[in-house]
């Protein structure tokens, strides 16, 4: 069944609004749709075209705590709300998600580790694997080329904050990266690295692997390729997947017991 | 303006910010000093009331500012004031370190010590081995990199300017 036969058998019963996407001007642009303009939501969902949908779920639950949504979601969307939740910023209860597969081309080029939701609406699934490939040549030169990499692509951020911006996870109110004391304001590049490896840090035991803030990035910083790292450390250290570990939380996010650390 | 380096063998001396927790590592350094125990003057601590509170921006700042290692030590596990703070310390540190390495600062120039207010002699040891761990590693790359280009250093001057001499 296609996801938008799926979405109007459910509106107005199961849910009061689905969000999905609206042709406009040639592309897909995110829409909350009701029971009187279902019709015109789109049924195909070029690879091209993703957007933070989590984010804007988390939003939607803030204004209207209680609200019953549907919304489609491509795996990666799936681990952010997992996430999300786990931190209490979603509300899984009242959710009801429409899976939708990405096509092999879309899992080739992005390389996540699981390219479909683990409820499947539309789509064919198919297997995926992380690419770790940027990250083991990396580790493969020596310390000052490695830095020399990391420094000259960080040297050409214009600090639009799109990185931050996009991210489903990135829900504080207050960011460090506004912070006066860790990042000088009105200065262009920022401090290099610490800019970026504030948020490298940051996304321990969350990233969820998404790539829209590489996407987002009008310059092209690896930053995907920073966060894999990230997330291979916490996997190693921990056994935590961001998004993949459902009955754990981020042993970042809680103290833990005496085991975690001997 | 900054100090002139005491001279060293003609090598620059290498800069050490430890980050000591009030209650263990703190009072072991205060031991170390009042035990009269040699050890290297190349580290400036901070303290902190717990290990825990010490948040990895602050170990990415000091390496920002041109610090060449790090020094974290706090509570051995199980004797935190606060319980689990040193928890949090442990985990935490294992992400910034493999960080580190992974941006080409390097893992040796962080370290975590578990100094117990008892231990003088371990700290001023740990002093000892990570200055010459850090000597061994050089100046950091971050630091030699701005010392070459003076307007980066002017710009990293003014940014932390409140925090200077």
């Amino acid at each position: 069944m296609a996801i938008k036969d799926r979405a109007r058998d459910i509106i107005g019963k199961e849910v009061d609004g689905v969000l999905a996407f609206r042709p406009e001007g040639g592309s897909h642009v995110p829409h909350l749709f009701n029971a009187d303009d279902i019709d015109q939501m789109a049924g195909e969902y070029p690879a091209g075209e993703r957007y933070p949908v989590s984010s804007i779920v988390r939003r939607l639950q803030a204004a209207r705590p209680g609200v019953r949504l549907a919304v489609v979601v491509r795996g990666c969307d799936e681990r952010a709300l997992i996430e999300l939740e786990k931190q209490g910023q979603v509300d899984m209860e009242h959710l009801v998600l429409l899976g939708l597969a990405c096509d092999g081309e879309l899992a080739g080029t992005c390389g996540c580790a699981q390219p479909y939701p683990s409820e499947v609406v539309q789509g064919e699934k198919v297997e995926g694997g992380l690419d770790l490939g940027m990250v083991e040549k990396l580790e493969g030169l020596p310390p000052g080329e490695r830095l020399d990499y990391w420094l000259s692509r960080f040297a050409a951020c214009v600090k639009c904050f799109g990185c931050r911006n996009v991210c489903p996870l990135c829900y504080c109110k207050e960011c460090a990266l506004d912070e006066p004391g860790l990042v000088d304001h009105g200065e262009q590049p920022p401090l290099l690295p610490v800019f970026h490896l504030i948020r490298a840090v940051d996304m321990a035991g969350r990233c969820v692997d998404c790539g829209l803030c590489e996407e987002a990035c009008p310059i092209g910083i690896p930053l995907r390729t920073l966060y894999r790292k990230v997330g291979e450390v916490v996997e190693s250290h921990f056994e935590y997947r961001p998004g993949r570990s459902p009955d754990k939380k981020s042993p970042l996010s809680v103290l833990g017991t005496e085991e975690d650390v001997t | 303006m900054s100090r002139k380096p005491e001279n060293n063998n003609g090598k620059d001396e290498v800069k050490i910010l430890a980050f000591l927790c009030n209650w263990c590592s703190y009072a072991g350094a205060d031991l170390a000093g009042v035990s009269r125990l040699q050890y290297p003057p190349n580290v400036v601590d901070i303290r902190v009331m717990c290990s825990g509170t010490i948040s990895p921006y602050h170990v990415l700042k000091a390496f920002q500012m041109g610090i060449d290692g790090v020094l974290i030590a706090g509570c051995h596990i199980g004797d935190c004031h606060y319980i689990k703070g040193n928890y949090m310390t442990y985990k935490r540190f294992q992400v910034i370190r493999d960080v580190l390495e992974f941006i080409g600062i390097g893992e040796d120039r962080l370290r975590l010590e578990w100094v117990s207010a008892a231990e003088g002699e371990k700290f001023a040891e740990v002093i000892r081995e990570f200055t010459g761990q850090v000597e061994q590693a050089g100046a950091s790359p971050l630091r030699t990199r701005w010392e070459e280009n003076p307007a980066n250093r002017e710009r990293i001057r003014k940014a932390f300017k409140p925090l200077l001499p």
